[in-house]
């Protein structure tokens, strides 16, 4: 029993926070789960920065059809036509711009979705990789029958909490907490 | 279907060979046979689709008002007419016809597989001596073979009904669910469930863990929370028809049966929810205490 206990002891000042730091990994990989859309937005924003000549176009555009309002279509045909023919040619080089942009925009946000979860994927697996035979947190064997070989696995070590149990116990309360938010 | 133009004046002078009956003029010089035959073989040519779908099995499930009504109609006619003893293997077909219906309404429905079976045997004679039709030739056997090929389909059929109106809850749902998601997830008795499982942590870490298990105590809240979940106000139970439901209901398991697992599936994700918020707490607890180092395990 006392050899039991020393082990426990032992075991539980080699894992020192790392609930704790499985605990934070999960909550900010959820929270920025939550958040990817802005942060990917903002990241498109920066990235992008055709966005001024598409605004200096668009008043460009505005200009000319003010100025086109203001000729005369059977005294000065010749001027509005010409004119006309130049908002035209604006507006389809505007929508080109537009058109790449977004298109621009929806790649940027796939390859920083994909990034997130690689990232998140290589940060659980390394977490797995390091928690496999110690275990996050220890309890006295007695306290988790009749259930302890389930929670201590794959660690193996009796009233241990395996990582991949407490991965999934975070992964669910991380998720009720930011369910408001999501 | 249109209504079935019987009124005083039913008999009408044959129109030709295949022609479709016109407005009911009135023939004083036949006889009340050859009146009946007339209003049977007008009535063949009228609903003649609905009638041969009926003999060889296809059930419909809509089965229009109209479709009764005229059927009683003919039923009251015919009993005031004809003798009752007439009796016909014709029965039996009316009887198949009765048991490959489908779930849709089963007072109605018998009402007009009774109907069915009158105008059978009435018919029986009549087509006989008209010779128009080939319905009497058939012979038993070939009907029960016919019954037992069609059955399938017949089943099928009604499964694939039953997945389409499925599929319509489901797409006329989606807009709802979309707008009331959040309030309809966190419902009054689930939030007083887990603040339960975490005050029960809470207390299980202070007092309880050095005598028994803590899982203990986390079985006995459950059952707790069965008995209680009877007085919370029951959220209106929205039936999650997803992709999975209609595949289980087109491979032929009942409707009720697919429900009731799903309704368990879900009481089983609540608790889990519930022992994870349990276990977190506690040890959450356990190691607050570690760390303030008021007390060792």
């Amino acid at each position: 029993m006392s050899e039991l206990q020393v082990e426990a002891e032992t075991a539980a000042a080699t894992v020192g926070g790392a609930w704790l730091l499985v605990l934070s990994s999960v909550f900010l990989c959820n929270l920025l789960k939550i958040l990817l859309p802005s942060c990917s937005s903002i990241i498109s924003k920066l990235l992008q920065k055709d966005a001024e000549q598409e605004y200096q176009m668009r008043s460009e555009i505005q200009n000319m059809k003010q100025e086109l309002a203001t000729i005369s279509m059977m005294d000065e045909f010749a001027r509005y036509a010409r004119l006309e023919r130049k908002i035209n040619k604006m507006t389809d080089k505007l929508k080109t711009h537009v058109k790449t942009r977004t298109a621009q925009l929806a790649k940027i946000k796939w390859v920083i979705n994909i990034v997130f979860y690689i990232l998140q994927a290589a940060l659980m697996i390394s977490l797995i990789w390091k928690y496999y035979s110690e275990p996050v947190t220890v309890l006295p064997s007695k306290w988790l029958a009749p259930l302890e070989r389930l929670v201590a696995f794959p660690t193996g070590v009796a009233g241990g909490v395996g990582i991949t149990c407490w991965l999934v116990v975070c992964n669910k309360v991380v998720a009720i907490m930011l369910h408001p938010f999501s | 279907m249109e209504p079935d133009p019987l009124g005083d004046g039913v008999g009408t002078g044959r129109e030709g060979p295949g022609g479709v009956a016109g407005p009911s003029t009135t023939t004083p010089g036949l006889t009340a046979s050859q009146r009946r035959a007339e209003i049977r073989r007008r009535k063949l040519l009228m609903n003649s689709e609905e009638r041969i779908n009926r003999i060889m099995g296809f059930h419909r499930p809509k089965a229009d008002d109209d479709t009764h009504s005229e059927t009683k109609l003919q039923l009251e006619q015919d009993k005031s007419a004809i003798p009752a003893p007439s009796v016909s293997k014709r029965v039996v077909l009316g009887d198949t016809v009765c048991s490959l219906a489908g779930t849709a309404d089963h007072g109605s429905s018998a009402i007009e597989h009774k109907a069915e079976k009158k105008d059978l045997f009435n018919i029986a004679p009549e087509v006989g001596s008209d010779g128009t039709s080939e319905l009497r030739q058939r012979s038993r056997g070939d009907l029960m073979e016919q019954r037992t090929s069609q059955h399938g389909l017949d089943q099928y059929l009604s499964r694939f009904d039953e997945a389409m109106k499925l599929r319509n809850q489901l797409i006329s749902e989606k807009p709802s669910q979309e707008n009331g998601n959040a309030a309809e997830e966190f419902d009054s008795f689930r939030i007083f469930r887990l603040i339960g499982c975490a005050l029960l942590a809470m207390g299980v870490r202070a007092f309880v863990c050095k005598y028994l298990s803590i899982f203990a105590p986390f079985l006995t809240l459950q059952l707790a929370y069965m008995g209680l979940s009877k007085y919370f106000p029951k959220s209106e139970k929205k039936t999650k028809t997803t992709v999975l439901t209609a595949a289980l209901l087109l491979s032929g398991i009942p409707a009720e049966v697919i429900s009731r697992s799903m309704d368990t599936y879900s009481k089983m994700g609540d608790v889990f929810t519930d022992l994870c918020v349990y276990f977190f707490t506690f040890i959450f607890c356990h190691e607050l205490l570690l760390f303030f180092g008021s007390e060792a395990p």
